[in-house]
């Protein structure tokens, strides 16, 4: 483009006059210097001042198109299919927050009753060795075994002292673990026979591969019921 | 609703991730006439954009998060799905282009203009603009697309840009091109009921 003298304004060939000059959306100073280079191209060339007015021509169509479908709008059926999919997914994303939250909670309570009930089975588990005990005590008072009884009983094997590991006392009793030291004027000696593996629950040491033996043993039993201590008699 | 009216689109398509079903149908009926003429024009056939349409809003309804605020406005991203789905539809139905729906005995469906003019100068415009339809539509995908968003859609050419997603050399460039062709076509159109009144 070439800008003629003082009109300040620019001289446009075909090419440029049909690249620009038939766009409407222009603004600014240079796009009014473009409008007017294209008005003086058009009045110089007549080939471009006639393809001016087809697409003049052409926009008055096109605008008439436009307006023919200007109130079209989408049915309202589309947006009942939209809305109708719209509930669904986010009441299916609801169903899926509660189902996942329940799944959580019924985890967490699961968890819990496994906590509580493992704490339950420990505790009873510890104080197993005392129940043990209190029930042998009461086993041999029922059933009356005397001391006679006692050593009439099957002889177990001869080496068992070798296995037992239990220190003998001036009387020969070995104090029971957590044995609460008190007066034992009333306490009484009991005999009972027993698998080996039951002195285990007492504390005392016990040799594996004889655990299932049953042996005789004596527990001092004080005047609380409970077995204050324990002896191999000499014949074990 | 009324309470909705002036909250941004993005604003309330946040809302309707979180299920605000008002919210969404607020969005719809902004932007739903835009997007179905732009299908129309862009395929020619009634039943077409409004399949595009609710595939457009479908994706707003499965996947809100799609559209990211930062990148445009919600309308530009809308013609950008719409554009999308009728890419879509042009390639599943080359041949296949309904120009103008047809009721059950043939005739036709078309949008009718309020036009006080008579009978023949009426029948006359319908058919010229049936001819102009038809030119738009026989224009090469991308001059088609420039013609319709810039002429008949009236954006701006930036607008159009980010509806097709290029820039605004490229639009001006296609539009120029389209014009072109667009006028070529129409030169011949005018030229065949010429030449059909003189072989008379």
């Amino acid at each position: 483009m070439e800008t003629f003298g003082k009109a300040n304004v620019v001289a446009m060939n075909c090419e440029e006059f049909a690249a620009i000059g038939l766009d409407p959306e222009q603004q600014g100073e240079f796009a009014r210097a473009q409008q007017a280079a294209a008005r003086e191209h058009s009045i110089a060339c007549p080939s471009c001042a006639a393809l001016a007015e087809s697409w003049e021509a052409a926009r008055v169509e096109l605008h008439l198109l436009a307006s023919s479908t200007s109130l079209a709008e989408t049915p309202p059926r589309v947006e009942m299919r939209l809305r109708q999919e719209f509930r669904t997914r986010h009441q299916t994303l609801k169903t899926r927050r509660a189902a996942v939250v329940t799944s959580w909670a019924l985890a967490a309570v699961v968890l819990l009753a496994a906590g509580i009930s493992w704490s339950t089975w420990r505790a009873q588990h510890y104080a197993k060795p005392a129940a043990m005990a209190g029930n042998l005590d009461s086993a041999v008072k029922n059933s009356s075994v005397a001391k006679s009884d006692a050593e009439n009983s099957v002889a177990p094997v001869a080496d068992e002292n070798a296995t037992l590991v239990a220190d003998n006392e001036e009387d020969g009793f070995t104090a029971l673990p957590g044995a609460i030291s008190a007066d034992n004027e009333d306490a009484a000696i009991v005999r009972v026979r027993m698998q080996r593996s039951s002195l285990g629950a007492f504390g005392l040491a016990v040799n594996e591969e004889r655990a299932a033996d049953w042996i005789q043993v004596d527990l001092l039993v004080g005047d609380d019921g409970l077995p204050q201590a324990v002896r191999v008699p000499q014949a074990q | 609703m009324t309470i909705l009216k002036d909250v941004p689109d993005d604003v309330l398509l946040r809302r309707a991730s979180r299920g605000d079903e008002e919210a969404f149908t607020l969005v719809y009926r902004r932007h739903q006439a835009a997007i179905y003429r732009f299908a129309l024009r862009m395929t020619g056939s009634a039943w077409a954009a409004e399949e595009i349409v609710q595939d457009v809003f479908m994706t707003l309804v499965r996947d809100p998060q799609k559209y990211d605020a930062r990148l445009g406005t919600v309308s530009g991203f809308l013609y950008g799905v719409a554009r999308n789905r009728v890419l879509k539809h042009r390639e599943r139905l080359p041949r296949e282009v309904a120009l103008e729906e047809r009721n059950e005995d043939g005739s036709g469906k078309g949008v009718l203009l309020q036009d006080p003019s008579t009978p023949a100068s009426w029948a006359e415009k319908r058919e010229r603009t049936a001819q102009v339809r038809s030119a738009v539509l026989e224009l090469p995908e991308e001059f088609r697309e420039a013609v319709v968003l810039c002429e008949l859609q009236e954006l701006s050419y930036e607008e159009a840009a980010v509806a097709a997603g290029c820039p605004i050399g490229t639009i001006r460039s296609r539009l120029h091109r389209g014009r072109a062709l667009l006028l070529a076509k129409l030169e011949i159109l005018r030229e065949v009921p010429r030449r059909v009144s003189a072989a008379r």
